[in-house]
């Protein structure tokens, strides 16, 4: 069993009548990137502020590497990485100052600092830059740069809270490729987002959050098993008769149908042929159909089924 | 620690381009304008220059004309006399080039057009030669062996009074203007003070939320950033008075190191001040500023940067006000720099100076101190 880095412990944090973490708690292993998922307002930044001391909070505990976390707790924060959700840098300092300037808040050492400082730009690819200043930097950039200041003293626990929120394709590619490095390095990852796929790409175990609560938590596969859907099956159809469609919802294995008028799609729970079979109803009504596709749960169905709903404002 | 931060909240002070234009920029250029309206007034108004007057030739144009000359020829000339005739005399007083023409009659007339310093000088010029011909002509009449004796007693000048300087300084009452720009300046140290307290305050920044993240005491943090703040105001006290004294020429009296001193004395009340405003409670960074600066031009106003009088309206009316308004004890510094030989008045404003700055500092830090926050 690897050491816990970070437990929460029955957390309540309310903003007046609003009850933002319900009794939260929360055990992150050492060495684990830890996703943190759910729509915005769920409580994700919150937990996180409340982990970084920053915000108090009405009851439960908080320990980072076996230490109760305070607001004091200053060889705690020594080994923590934050990079925030709101870009947070010297707009009057260029790219190699702000990097300079978050590494020695942990690094005293110069000599060690500059070098730290120059693995954090190459880290981020951000050589070219280095004597911009961040209004000149694009979107990706900036986000780039948030992160070389957060992970350039090397930490142990790295805290990302939505890091790729207006980011390019390529940016965030280049940034998700990062953190999976910085894992390898040995640091340990908590990475908040409401993107279902960087979280399935990147994460090693996950905790779905809504209103203030985690409803779910363990490995991509541990939760995709909590769900009734195994398989979703989507077939072109331009004309379905009614009763071909209750026979297929009859098969064994099939929980739910759907039809729109040009598309049929088939939800199914177990079973290890689901497509042939149905199929094979189709054929022997001779319906004539296009494409088909099958496709198995993903975190966003896992997300829609345990949360009952659709993901809020998502992509902003 | 403190150095790395002092560093880089220095270079971040000194980049920012508010501080350029508003604490740097907009000063020189008020300092500019108002030398080009007040500088001469002074110099115009109250000192003495030479009276330019006409000379009509009469009988007595030979006694007239050397006692005219002595006054006119002497270290600090009184007159600047043109011989003409009758009618170019009338046309030159008519043109203003002539402030008055005197006629050598027995006795001496004299003929001004208008009222004013000059013409009264010509007047009292005019009554004293007469004066004095009228009795060297009793003399000669009387007992002309005493003329001798006479005209010594009249060269003689007897001084029963002994002439004090006000003032040792610029008695020019425009210099006020000045002292107000600075204090203004010194004010506007107010936005660099908010400034700390946004990028200290978990809940007013990001980059205060960040910091907060790390390592670094708050105290460290904070301090460093105080200081930063005040070395860089004290590059625009020192650029705000330098301006004035050695490009404008603004006259601040014998005692200009000190005039730097309290000027950055008054930069770095201005500069606690509004880390204090920044403390108090959760209001964004923009109102702040908007707050601090009407209240900065409020008080600057209410000591006299715009109307000349106010201070001594607001004087007469509510002393109690000019001696806790910030911006009034900063030019009353200034002032009794420039116009008392003791320093006792200075030494006054220079401790309500420190003790403003004290208090603010006190309480900005208990504001401050407190590292959790309810809300984000």
């Amino acid at each position: 069993m690897k050491q816990s880095v970070v437990k929460i412990d029955n957390l309540v944090k309310r903003y007046g009548e609003l009850v933002a973490l319900d009794h939260f708690s929360l055990d992150i292993h050492e060495g684990e990137i830890f996703g943190l998922l759910g729509p915005n307002g769920s409580g994700k930044t919150t937990t996180i502020n409340c982990l970084l001391s920053l915000l108090s909070f009405d009851k439960g505990d908080i320990q980072i590497f076996g230490r109760k976390m305070t607001p004091t707790s200053y060889d705690i924060k020594q080994q923590i990485g934050v990079i925030m959700q709101n870009v947070a840098v010297f707009d009057e300092l260029t790219v190699a100052e702000n990097i300079d300037y978050f590494c020695g808040l942990y690094i005293t050492d110069p000599v060690k600092r500059r070098q730290y400082t120059e693995e954090a730009v190459q880290f981020v690819g951000l050589e070219d830059f280095l004597r911009f200043r961040p209004k000149k930097l694009s979107g990706g950039l900036l986000r780039r740069l948030n992160i070389a200041c957060g992970i350039a003293h090397k930490p142990r626990l790295i805290i990302l809270d939505e890091p790729t929120v207006a980011v390019d394709p390529q940016s965030r590619n280049r940034i998700l490729e990062g953190i999976a490095a910085l894992n390898r390095s040995g640091a340990t990852v908590i990475y908040t987002s409401h993107y279902m796929e960087e979280v399935e790409q990147l994460c090693t175990r996950i905790a779905i959050m809504d209103k203030g609560k985690k409803i779910a938590e363990g490995t991509k596969d541990e939760l995709k098993r909590m769900i009734r859907n195994t398989e979703t099956v989507t077939i072109e159809i331009l004309a379905l008769a009614d009763d071909i469609r209750a026979e297929i919802a009859a098969l064994p294995h099939i929980y739910d149908t759907a039809y729109d008028g040009s598309r049929l799609t088939v939800f199914c729970s177990g079973g290890k042929h689901n497509l042939i079979r149905i199929l094979h109803v189709l054929q022997e009504h001779s319906v004539s159909f296009g494409r088909v596709y099958s496709e198995l749960p993903t975190l966003n169905d896992v997300f829609l089924e345990i949360t009952g709903k659709a993901l809020r404002d998502k992509g902003d | 620690m403190f150095l790395h931060n002092l560093k880089y909240e220095l270079l971040t002070a000194l980049r920012t381009k508010d501080m350029l234009l508003w604490i740097i920029l907009f000063p020189l250029i008020l300092a500019t304008l108002f030398q080009i309206a007040f500088g001469s007034i002074y110099e115009q108004n109250t000192k003495f220059s030479v009276i330019p007057a006409a000379v009509v030739s009469g009988p007595d144009n030979e006694n007239f004309r050397l006692a005219a000359e002595r006054v006119s020829d002497s270290g600090e000339p009184l007159l600047r006399i043109t011989d003409t005739d009758e009618e170019t005399a009338l046309g030159l007083l008519k043109n203003g080039e002539v402030y008055g023409i005197f006629y050598t009659d027995t006795p001496v007339t004299l003929t001004v057009s208008g009222k004013g310093i000059h013409q009264s000088i010509l007047k009292t010029f005019a009554e004293r030669y007469n004066a004095t011909a009228a009795v060297l002509r009793e003399t000669a009449a009387s007992d002309p062996q005493r003329i001798p004796a006479v005209l010594e007693a009249i060269s003689a000048e007897v001084t029963a009074c002994t002439e004090l300087p006000v003032t040792e300084g610029n008695p020019d009452p425009y210099i006020q203007f000045f002292h107000n720009l600075i204090a203004m300046v010194a004010l506007f140290g107010t936005t660099t003070g908010l400034h700390i307290c946004t990028q200290n305050q978990a809940n007013l920044s990001a980059l205060g939320a960040r910091k907060c993240c790390s390592p670094t005491r708050r105290s460290v943090s904070i301090a460093a950033s105080l200081t930063a703040s005040y070395l860089a105001h004290t590059v625009c006290m020192v650029i705000c008075v330098s301006f004035q004294a050695f490009v404008l020429g603004v006259d601040f009296g014998s005692k200009l190191p000190l005039v730097y001193l309290a000027a950055v004395l008054a930069g770095c009340m201005g500069v606690t001040m509004g880390f204090f405003v920044g403390s108090i409670g959760r209001v964004s960074t923009d109102t702040k500023t908007g707050i601090v600066t009407a209240v900065t031009m409020t008080l600057c106003f209410l000591s006299g940067l715009m109307i000349g009088n106010i201070k001594a309206v607001i004087a007469a009316k509510a002393p109690w006000f000019n001696r806790i308004n910030p911006a009034a004890i900063i030019s009353d510094c200034f002032y009794c720099l420039n116009l008392y030989s003791d320093y006792a008045r200075f030494r006054e404003k220079i401790c309500m100076m420190l003790l403003y700055t004290l208090l603010f500092a006190v309480l900005g830090i208990c504001m401050t101190r407190r590292r959790k926050y309810a809300s984000i």
